[in-house]
């Protein structure tokens, strides 16, 4: 995937860049909405992240710029401002999702995921790995073609497995992604466990491979060892 | 004491001060010219009976004025001269009564050296009571002069007062979080003009730090916001670099909770910064009974492992009208603590009716006051992983709605009461 990432914090930037690169992504960064400007008349991108509080300008213009230039691509907003407004114009404009800083890389990346399956194969959304399949258009699991019955939760978690694997993704990220923010106030993620653990049986009952590993105290990783 | 009560009071005690003293030199300066009066005619009447014994040394045929009374006696040797003017007590039988006179008593000798002796009464009752009657007129005419100008005292400070009492009164209606200027009367006193003009300088000066402040930490807050999230990306690549022995791992992992922690602190004083800002102006009808039910279902997961017991005893739908998202944010405050703070095996408690919302649950004993929960970093356990600004999130938004919460505690049995008025249509 071609990705262009619009955030005038050099550090962030870097690291989005960074990590995205290890998730085999190709990358460009644009401190600025001029240069921001330029680099998508130039180059055609897969999906582009992007921050709304730019130092020489708002963001959304350049989601209006590049719709009114017909332009394809998704857009993910990145804001420090939680705010209602932006989020609700943003999605308005055309941009395809919003994330609040400060979020997981984990997040991010199921995101951005989400964003091509949904810009790029119409009608043919598929998530494999190894004997997993998923067919996201209806939510449905498939290991070694035998159905997997999954609850809601398992299958969010499953597909942000796969949307990071060979990661470590922590409980906290896990527990934002399945419940959303108001739940992380609670302290004690352990319930997290109790979807791996119904998540995993399953896989394994279809004669899957358990790929869930645990990495103590942490979280967990999906990895192919 | 109010001001023109007290200026009344002051003025009335001098006033009558100096009506008591008017009148009674007044009293007694009538009472002198009386006398005098009556002295004068004694004597006038003295001189002429005296000028005709003088002559003629007979007791002349004479006529008494009016209310006078004479006596004249002659002797036929000389007398000392001699002359003095008394008041007297005299006994009248018929009446069984003394009445009082003034009388004078002169005694002289004729040109043949034979001494007279002459004394006039003169009845003073008839004096005294026209001297009351004066007394009677004087006092009421004090009295009624007294009364009216503390009237028209009173009237004329209080007309005076006016635009301070008003300008009081609007100063006290200040609110440092609108922006409508204090509409302080006119007025053409010059020392009123002064006081208008300390208390807009004053609330002008309040405002604008009020404004720097807020914006202040708004800024400081979103700015926060992009390090915050550097250190959670360049965690987030630290923990994936391979090869991490488990002190690099569980050293990241405390630099994420440390980093988690401050966002949440960061997020709760942003949201009570936002609500001060009034940033969630829309109201909708909401149904309070529905927002419990769907925050409840987020934390089935937890109340599960937990194995706490739900209790739910809903009356009524509970309609108030507030915005939707801080109705959740202050719904799901109050069931998150309830979550949180509660004991493995224990219960939640929900009552709903038409004014309450009564959240209950098990826990450990409080041992802090539970007024002081309500205000910010105030924390009743010592749960690291707790910022202590959820019920000052709690307050902030009931005090938005004219909503009254309350917080009891029984042992080890917590209760907090949320009252609202219904939405009727």
């Amino acid at each position: 995937m071609k990705l262009l990432i619009v955030e005038d914090d050099r550090s962030l930037s870097r690291s989005i860049n960074d990590y995205l690169k290890l998730e085999g992504h190709i990358c460009e960064v644009a401190l600025t909405l001029d240069d921001a400007m330029q680099k998508t008349s130039v180059n055609k991108y897969d999906c582009l992240i992007l921050d709304i509080g730019l130092p020489d300008g708002n963001g959304l213009d350049l989601i209006r710029e590049m719709k009114t230039r017909k332009l394809t691509g998704g857009i993910l907003i990145l804001s420090a401002k939680s705010s209602l407004d932006d989020k609700v114009v943003g999605l308005k404009i055309g941009a395809d999702d919003y994330l609040t800083k400060p979020f997981h890389f984990a997040e991010l990346s199921a995101r951005i995921n989400s964003i091509y399956r949904r810009n790029n194969f119409l009608g043919q959304n598929e998530i494999t790995f190894n004997e997993i399949r998923i067919k996201t258009e209806d939510n449905q699991v498939y290991v070694n073609e035998t159905l997997l019955i999954l609850t809601k939760k398992e299958y969010d978690l499953l597909v942000f497995f796969m949307a990071n694997t060979n990661r470590i993704i922590t409980k906290e990220s896990i527990v934002e992604h399945l419940w959303g923010d108001n739940v992380i106030l609670t302290d004690s993620f352990d319930f997290v466990y109790t979807h791996v653990k119904n998540l995993r049986k399953k896989i394994v009952a279809a004669r899957g491979k358990n790929y869930i590993k645990c990495i103590y105290g942490f979280g967990y990783k999906f990895i192919d060892t | 004491m109010k001001l023109l009560t007290k200026s009344t009071y002051y003025f009335l005690i001098l006033s009558l001060l100096a009506m008591i003293a008017g009148g009674a030199l007044l009293y007694l300066t009538i009472k002198k010219v009386i006398y005098k009066q009556i002295d004068n005619s004694l004597i006038t009447e003295k001189s002429i009976i005296e000028d005709q014994i003088r002559q003629t040394d007979t007791i002349p045929d004479f006529e008494a004025t009016f209310g006078h009374r004479i006596e004249v006696k002659l002797q036929n040797h000389a007398i000392r001269n001699y002359q003095s003017i008394k008041d007297t007590d005299v006994y009248d039988s018929k009446s069984d009564s003394f009445t009082s006179f003034r009388y004078i008593y002169s005694s002289g000798n004729s040109f043949q050296k034979k001494g007279y002796v002459i004394t006039i009464f003169q009845e003073i009752s008839e004096k005294n009571e026209l001297l009351q009657d004066i007394s009677l007129y004087m006092f009421f005419l004090f009295a009624s002069l007294l009364l009216i100008s503390i009237l028209i005292n009173y009237l004329i400070a209080r007309r005076l007062w006016m635009p301070f009492y008003k300008s009081v009164q609007i100063a006290g209606r200040f609110d440092i979080q609108s922006d409508m200027p204090l509409d302080l009367p006119q007025t053409d006193i010059k020392e009123f003009n002064q006081l208008n003009s300390v208390f807009y300088e004053m609330t002008h000066k309040m405002r604008n730090d009020y404004l720097n402040l807020k914006e202040f930490s708004e800024n400081a807050a979103h700015e926060i916001q992009t390090p915050l999230a550097v250190i959670r990306s360049k965690t987030d690549l630290l923990m994936q670099q391979k090869n991490l022995n488990k002190e690099s791992l569980s050293l990241i992992k405390s630099i994420n909770e440390a980093n988690t922690k401050l966002f949440k602190l960061n997020q709760g004083l942003l949201l009570i910064s936002k609500i001060e800002n009034q940033a969630f102006h829309e109201k909708k009808i909401i149904s309070l009974k529905q927002i419990v039910e769907s925050s409840l279902e987020n934390y089935m997961e937890i109340l599960q492992l937990k194995n706490i017991k739900v209790e739910m005893d809903i009356r009524d739908e509970a309609l108030v009208e507030m915005n939707d998202v801080l109705a959740e944010v202050l719904i799901s405050n109050l069931l998150s603590n309830a979550v949180r703070f509660n004991v493995d095996n224990g219960f939640i408690r929900c009552h709903i009716d038409k004014t309450n919302l009564i959240v209950t649950n098990s826990g450990l004993a409080m041992t802090i006051d539970p007024e002081l929960l309500f205000r910010r970093f105030h924390k009743g356990s010592d749960n690291p992983h707790s910022v202590g600004l959820g019920l000052s999130i709690v307050k902030k938004i009931t005090d938005t709605y004219g909503m009254e919460i309350a917080y009891f505690c029984h042992d080890s049995e917590h209760e907090i009461q949320l009252r609202y008025r219904r939405k009727i249509h």
